[in-house]
């Protein structure tokens, strides 16, 4: 997991890159393709992560020359890497969010040996697809609040820097995301027991 | 009031806000009340807490960029910076080939190269 802080070589790197060097742009790409490219699969899924990252490395390139140094570069990635990723799924229907009826509250199965298991601790395959399965039913903007505080690890000020929101906003977009993801996941994993079952 | 589904989502938040560790205080002590006094409740916050560990690990997993992604942001990025330094270059250029023939043509009283 990373946060959003500051290192003083991306900056100056970056700062270089927005006087057009190209050197350290490569750089720059080289460093932090992991972290477009992490979080594009987590809000978008793997179908569309390639095509969001290379999109992000040019809107960088494209935009570079606007960054000032005032948070850290890496704050100003995960904005554009999130914004790519909201204005992809903006573009394709609206996914179908799971309602929660409220008539009972979505529990997950105990591991089969229990949480103490450190197998069970260990995702298996299966477990990564529902995740990935139960994060596409989450809205767009909730999903990213979760993704970047439950798997980037980012504080909530981190977070709202990002997606341009008040404090609060990121806390209750997290909460919900949260809550959101909780009900898909069970569904994921009664569809599972469903058509084990059958 | 507040109607039951309304009621039952802000509990499912609260408690999903305790399993992250993010309630502190009264509120905490509230939520960890309820989640002693009823089964249900504690299943919920249970659920919660293998649902978060589950994301942290994922979210711990080092995932790299497929090379294609690093190779065409980096080819853009160079070819970018030589269109750019092309077009420079070229409107560099014609802007002197018209000075100078601005200057050739009489209408400009001061030599070509910008003196005096």
């Amino acid at each position: 997991m990373s946060s959003a802080s500051g290192s003083a070589p991306d900056q100056a790197l970056a700062i270089r890159a927005s006087r057009g060097d190209v050197e350290a742009f490569r750089q720059l790409v080289e460093e932090h393709s992991g972290l477009v490219y992490r979080v594009s699969l987590r809000i978008l899924g793997i179908n569309d992560a390639q095509d969001a990252s290379q999109e992000v490395w040019v809107r960088v390139w494209r935009n570079i020359k606007n960054f000032r140094g005032d948070s850290a570069f890496s704050t100003w990635l995960y904005r554009i890497t999130v914004n790519t990723c909201l204005s992809v799924r903006r573009k394709e229907s609206r996914r179908s969010e799971k309602e929660y009826s409220g008539d009972e509250m979505p529990f997950l199965p105990e591991p089969p040996g229990g949480d103490a298991d450190p197998e069970a601790a260990a995702l298996s395959a299966e477990r990564r697809v529902e995740i990935q399965a139960a994060l596409g039913h989450v809205r767009a903007e909730h999903r990213a609040a979760l993704v970047l505080r439950h798997m980037e690890g980012l504080s909530y000020a981190e977070i709202a820097r990002v997606l341009d929101v008040p404090d609060g906003t990121a806390k209750g977009w997290v909460s919900r995301g949260r809550a959101a993801m909780l009900i898909a996941l069970v569904e994921e994993d009664h569809g599972r027991a469903g058509g084990t079952a059958g | 009031m507040m109607p039951v589904g309304e009621q039952r989502w802000e509990m499912l938040e609260r408690i999903g806000a305790y399993a992250a560790g993010e309630l502190e205080g009264e509120v905490a002590r509230e939520v960890e009340q309820l989640i002693f006094e009823r089964p249900d409740y504690r299943r919920l916050a249970e659920s919660y807490a293998r649902m978060l560990v589950m994301l942290t690990t994922l979210g711990n997993e080092p995932v790299e960029a497929p090379e294609a992604v690093v190779g065409y942001a980096i080819r853009r990025a160079y070819v970018s910076a030589f269109l750019r330094g092309a077009e420079d270059f070229i409107g560099a250029l014609g802007r002197s080939y018209l000075n100078a023939f601005v200057y050739y043509l009489g209408l400009r009283r001061e030599s070509y190269g910008g003196g005096t």
